[in-house]
C-alpha cells in the first residue's frame, strides 16, 4: 500500500476546510490568503439546515447540489437561498453539497411538496423535473436529501428554485425564532435584513452569526407553513450578479479535477479500443516496464452498460506511472492488439447516412397524424420537399476526462468534475462492491460540461483502474484523443419534410419524417408533436436504425437538430410562397392555437424590430430570422426566444455572423440575468461552430476527428461583433437557459447563404460547401 | 536529470527529462496548476504561458527551451487578481467554465505588452485561444478595458 491510509484520512479530515471546492489543497493557510476565495467551512459550526451553515463571523455557506460548469449555478442557486434568508450577499460562500450524505439522508418533509399551481402560478414552485425514484439518479432521487444532483437539461434553476428558496426561508424563520426566545419577545416584532435581526420596539439587534448556534438548536414548529417569495417581491433574484467563482478563475487558482493532487497519488494514461464494443486482445507491458516512472498496467473491460445508461463503450488498458506524461509516453510505446467486432470494422458515416435516408421510406413510428395529410397534398397548388442532414457531433469540452479515485477495503473516494454524482456513486458501489453510503465524491468545477458527464465512462474507467490498485490513489487522465473515444455523441440525423401549399402559399399539409439512430436523443428523433406553425393536416413519424456509436445528451440535445430542420423548412416555404420569412412565421403562429402563441409572436416581433428587419443591406449581406422554443405545445413551463442573424458573405465565400438580435422570454423572472446573457452569447458561437465547421465522421468503425486540428473550434475572430439582447416578461416559469438557445444560428446562416448565393445547402456543416458567389 | 527554471521570478530546480513538455514540468514538477492541458498539440492555447515575454503553447515545447529564460504563468500575473487585465476580466464577468481562461489571459497580456492599444483585428490575429463556452464576446471587451487600465496605471 503506497499510502498510509490512516494518515491520509486524518489529513483529509484536518483539511476539510479546504475541501469546499472538493479539491485537495495541501496548505489551507495559503488558500485562506486568497481574497474573495469562494470556499469556507468550519466543521465545528453547526448547520441551520442541510443547505445553510452560518459562522460566527456571519459568513454563510450555501450548499449547492448541482455542478458549476460555467453556467453560473453556484451563483444563481446561492441567490435563491440568500433571497429568502435575507443574508448579506457579500458574505455568501457556495460549497458542493455532499453526494455521500445524500446517500444517507432523506430530504426534510417540508421540502417534498411543490407549492402552488404549476408553471403559470407566480407564487408557486413551478414544475420541477423530478422523475420517479431512480437509484441511478438518471431522473433524480426525489426523496434523497439533495434530490436531483444531476446537472443537465438546463434544469438547475427550474428544479432547485422552490426548495432552495424554502431552505433560505426555513433558516430565516429559525433565526428569528431563536432571537425571539433569547430576548423573550414575540417573533412578529422582529425583522431580518442583511444578516441582522432587529427588534423594532426596543431597537435591539443581533447578527446571524451571533444567533446561528441557537437557531441550529431551534426547530421550526410548523415548517410546512413556510412560503416563498413570488418574483414581484424578489430583491436579489432578478438582479445581475457577477459569478462568485470568477475571481479564482482569473488567477488560475480554481481547482478542476485535473488539478487534484493527493498524497501518494499515481497517474494513469488510458487507451480504450477506438471502435466501440471492441476490447483489448493482448498488450505487452514487458516492452515498457523499464521506462522511467512506469509502475504497472491494468486492463479493464467494457464498462457495464447498465452503469452507462445502456451505452456500450470499449475495453482498454491503462499504464500507471509516477507522472502522467511518463504514463502517456510509455502507453504510446506499448504494443496493444485490439479485438474489434468484425461487423463494425467497415462501418463508415457515408454508409450510416445511407441507412438513415433509406429508413425514411420504411414505416416509422407515427407520433402524430392530424387531419388528412395525403388529401392535403392532393389538393395542394404546390408541393415543397426537402431533406436535411445533421452529423454526429462531439461535445469537446476543454478539460479532458479525468478523475482521481482511491479505493480501500471499505471506502471509495472520488475527486471528479461530474454532472451526475448520484450516478457515479452508484457506479462506484457496483464496481467495487462497497456500499453507496461509503462512497465519497469530492466535487470539482468542470472545465466545460455540455452534457459530457453522466453519460459515462469517465468515472467508470477510473474506478475500475483504481479498484485494481486498492490503497493507491490513481489519477486517470485522458489525452484529447482519448476524450473523443470516451464520450457519447449527438446522433447523426436526417429529416425529410414535405409540405403542400395552397394557391396563396400557406401550408395545408405537412409530413415530417425524421431518422436517427435508436437511443439518439430526443425523444428518439425529437420533432414537434404539435406543429408550431399552423397547418390543418400534420403527420410526424420517426424512423430509427441501430448503430454502434454511443449517443447521448450533447448541448442542445434533439432540439438543436429539429429546430434546424423546422426553421430551415419554414424559410424554404416562405421563399416558395414569395413571402417575407418573418411575416410568414408570424401569420402561421397567429393562425395556430398554441397556449404560448402570443409569447412566440412577441419574440418574433421584438427580434425583427431590434434588427431593423426590412431595411436594405448591401450586396453580400443578409438577415434571417428563427424562432426557438421549448415547451410551447403545452401550458407548462416553456422557454421562448427569437433571433435575427445578420450574415455577410464575401464573393470568395468567407462568411461572418455580423450581428445577432435576440428577443428572449424571462418567464416570471430570471434569477441572474447576467448569467443568462452569458449563456446566450456562448450558445450563439456554439451553434455557429456546429453550423459552419463541426462534424464527426466514422471510418473503419471508429471516430476520425479526435483533436482540435480536425474537429475545429471557433475562435474570437468568428464571434459576432454585435450581440443585442432584450428580454420580455411572460406568464410562466422558464424551463432553462443552458443548452437549447441560439439554435436558429443554423437555419439562419443557411437562409442567408441562399439569399446571397441562390444556393440552398441542407446538410451541416455549411463550411464543407463552396460558398463563393459572383 | 536536474535543471533550473525561473518561473514567476522564483528559481526551481527540476528533476525531470528536459525533453518533457514545458507544460508538464510546470504542472507536475514546479507545482503550478493554473496552466491547463487540453489538446496536447498546440492547437487550443489552454497551456499558454510566457517564455522570455512571448506567449508560448507550453504543451508543445520541451522544458529545455525555457532554461535560462524567464517563464511567467497565470500565477505570476498577480496573486490576488489585482492586475489590470484581471480587473478587466472580472468587470465583464468574463469566464464561464474558466478552464481556458488562464491561457486566454496570458495570450491577451502578451498582445497588450506588444500593442498597448490593440485593434479588434489585432485581437483576432493574436488571441487565437479556443474557448468552448465561447466567452469571446466578453474577452474582447475585457482586453480593450485592460488596455485602458494598463495605460492609466503606466
Amino acid at each position: 500500500m503506497d499510502v498510509n491510509r490512516r494518515e491520509f484520512l486524518a489529513t483529509v479530515a484536518a483539511a476539510q476546510g479546504a475541501f469546499v471546492l472538493g479539491f485537495w489543497m495541501p496548505q489551507k493557510a495559503d488558500a485562506q490568503t486568497v481574497p474573495g476565495a469562494v470556499w469556507y467551512e468550519d466543521p465545528a459550526t453547526p448547520e441551520i439546515n442541510a443547505w445553510i451553515v452560518i459562522a460566527p463571523d456571519d459568513i454563510v455557506t450555501i450548499r449547492i447540489a448541482q455542478t458549476e460548469l460555467g453556467q453560473g449555478v453556484w451563483t444563481s442557486n446561492a441567490m435563491m437561498v440568500c433571497e429568502e434568508l435575507q443574508c448579506d450577499w457579500t458574505k455568501v460562500r457556495p460549497q458542493y453539497a455532499s453526494a455521500n450524505r445524500d446517500a444517507r439522508e432523506k430530504a426534510p418533509a417540508w421540502t417534498l411538496n411543490v407549492m402552488g399551481r404549476g408553471a403559470t402560478d407566480p407564487t408557486g414552485g413551478g414544475e420541477p423535473g423530478f422523475g420517479n425514484r431512480d437509484r441511478r439518479g438518471v431522473s433524480g432521487i426525489p426523496d434523497s436529501l439533495y434530490r436531483r444532483m444531476r446537472t443537465n437539461a438546463a434544469s438547475s434553476v427550474k428544479d432547485g428554485r422552490y426548495y432552495l428558496q424554502l431552505a433560505g426561508a426555513e433558516a430565516r424563520e429559525r433565526l428569528l425564532l431563536a432571537a425571539a426566545q433569547l430576548w423573550n419577545v414575540p417573533v412578529a416584532g422582529l425583522t431580518a435584513k442583511n444578516s441582522v435581526i432587529t427588534h423594532a420596539s426596543s431597537g435591539r439587534t443581533t447578527t446571524y452569526g451571533q444567533i446561528a448556534r441557537r437557531a441550529a438548536e431551534t426547530p421550526h414548529p410548523h415548517p410546512e407553513s413556510i412560503t416563498i417569495k413570488p418574483p414581484d417581491q424578489w430583491t436579489l433574484m432578478g438582479t445581475e450578479q457577477k459569478n462568485l467563482d470568477v475571481p479564482l478563475k482569473v488567477t488560475g487558482k480554481t481547482m478542476y479535477a485535473i488539478d487534484v493532487r493527493v498524497p501518494g497519488m499515481k497517474w494513469a494514461a488510458v487507451k480504450a479500443c477506438p471502435v466501440y464494443g471492441g476490447d483489448v486482445r493482448r498488450y505487452d507491458f514487458e516492452a515498457i516496464r523499464a521506462l522511467p516512472g512506469v509502475r504497472s498496467a491494468v486492463q479493464f473491460p467494457i464498462p457495464d452498460p447498465a452503469l452507462c445508461r445502456g451505452r456500450v463503450f470499449s475495453g482498454g488498458v491503462a499504464v500507471i506511472a509516477d507522472t502522467w506524461y511518463q504514463a502517456r509516453k510509455a502507453l504510446d510505446r506499448m504494443p496493444i492488439e485490439w479485438d474489434i467486432p468484425p461487423e463494425l470494422a467497415g462501418v463508415t458515416t457515408a454508409g450510416m447516412h445511407q441507412e438513415l435516408v433509406a429508413a425514411l421510406d420504411r414505416p416509422g413510428n407515427v407520433r402524430v397524424n392530424q387531419g388528412d395529410v395525403e388529401a392535403g397534398f392532393a389538393h395542394a397548388a404546390r408541393i415543397v420537399e426537402a431533406t436535411y442532414s445533421t452529423p454526429y457531433l462531439a461535445r469537446a469540452r476543454m478539460e479532458p476526462g479525468n478523475a482521481t479515485v482511491l479505493v480501500t477495503s471499505d471506502r471509495v473516494d472520488i475527486w471528479i468534475g461530474d454532472q451526475s454524482p448520484q450516478e457515479t456513486r452508484f457506479s462506484a458501489a457496483k464496481i467495487t462492491g462497497i456500499p453507496e453510503e461509503n462512497v465519497h465524491l469530492h466535487m470539482c468545477h468542470l472545465g466545460g460540461g455540455f452534457g459530457r458527464n453522466g453519460n459515462g465512462p469517465q468515472a467508470e474507467q477510473a474506478i475500475m483502474i483504481a479498484n485494481a490498485n486498492r490503497g493507491v490513489p490513481i489519477h486517470m487522465l485522458w489525452t484529447r484523443e482519448e476524450d473523443f473515444v470516451g464520450t457519447t455523441y449527438r446522433a447523426m440525423g436526417v429529416a425529410r419534410l414535405k409540405a403542400g401549399l395552397d394557391a396563396d402559399g400557406w401550408p395545408i399539409a405537412l409530413d415530417v419524417r425524421t431518422s436517427m439512430q435508436e437511443g439518439g436523443f430526443g425523444p428518439d428523433a425529437s420533432f414537434d408533436i404539435i406543429s408550431r406553425y399552423h397547418v390543418p393536416s400534420y403527420r410526424y413519424s420517426f424512423h430509427t436504425t441501430k448503430f454502434h456509436v454511443p449517443v447521448g445528451t450533447r448541448r442542445g440535445v434533439g432540439q438543436a437538430a429539429h429546430e434546424f430542420y423546422r426553421e430551415s423548412f419554414i424559410d424554404e416555404l416562405a421563399r416558395a410562397a414569395g413571402k417575407d420569412p418573418y411575416l410568414y412565421r408570424r401569420e402561421l403562429l397567429v393562425r395556430g392555437n398554441l397556449p404560448y402563441k402570443s409569447d412566440m409572436i412577441k419574440a418574433l416581433d421584438l427580434a425583427a424590430e431590434m434588427s431593423g428587419w426590412g431595411t436594405p443591406l448591401p450586396k453580400g449581406k443578409a438577415r434571417a430570422i428563427g424562432l426557438e422554443e421549448r415547451g410551447a405545445e403545452g401550458n407548462g413551463m416553456a422557454t421562448i426566444s427569437a433571433m435575427v442573424h445578420t450574415v455577410s458573405l464575401s464573393p470568395e465565400g468567407k462568411l461572418r455572423l455580423e450581428r445577432v438580435d435576440v428577443a428572449h422570454d424571462t418567464g416570471f423572472g430570471l434569477v441572474n440575468p447576467l448569467s443568462v446573457k452569458k449563456q446566450i452569447e456562448g450558445q450563439i458561437t456554439w451553434f455557429y461552430n456546429d453550423a459552419m465547421h463541426q462534424a464527426t465522421t466514422i471510418r473503419d468503425g471508429h471516430v476520425v476527428e479526435n483533436n482540435f486540428n480536425t474537429f475545429p473550434l471557433s475562435r474570437i475572430n468568428e464571434d459576432p461583433p454585435e450581440i443585442n439582447i432584450r428580454f420580455f416578461a411572460t406568464g410562466h416559469w422558464l424551463i432553462g437557459m443552458g443548452h437549447d438557445r441560439a439554435t436558429s444560428v443554423q437555419s439562419a446562416i443557411g437562409d442567408a447563404i441562399f439569399q446571397i448565393t441562390g444556393n440552398r445547402f441542407r446538410d451541416l456543416p455549411y463550411g464543407r460547401h463552396d460558398l463563393s458567389w459572383r | 536529470m536536474a535543471f533550473d527554471l525561473t518561473v514567476n521570478g522564483t528559481l526551481h530546480t527540476v528533476d525531470a527529462d528536459p525533453q518533457t513538455p514545458l507544460l508538464w514540468v510546470i504542472r507536475d514538477h514546479v507545482g503550478l496548476t493554473g496552466t491547463k492541458f487540453s489538446c496536447g498539440i498546440g492547437q487550443c492555447g489552454a497551456c499558454t504561458l510566457h517564455v522570455d515575454g512571448r506567449a508560448i503553447r507550453s504543451c508543445s515545447v520541451p522544458a529545455s527551451m525555457a532554461i535560462g529564460k524567464p517563464v511567467a504563468t497565470i500565477e505570476g500575473v498577480s496573486p490576488d487578481g489585482t492586475h489590470p487585465i484581471q480587473i478587466a476580466w472580472k468587470e465583464f464577468d468574463t469566464p464561464q467554465c474558466g478552464y481556458c481562461q488562464s491561457g486566454m489571459i496570458m495570450s491577451a497580456l502578451a498582445l497588450l505588452r506588444q500593442r498597448p492599444a490593440p485593434s479588434d483585428a489585432d485581437i483576432d490575429a493574436q488571441v487565437t485561444n479556443a474557448c468552448r463556452c465561447s466567452t469571446y464576446h466578453r474577452v474582447r471587451q475585457a482586453i480593450h478595458l485592460a488596455a485602458d487600465l494598463m495605460k492609466a496605471r503606466a
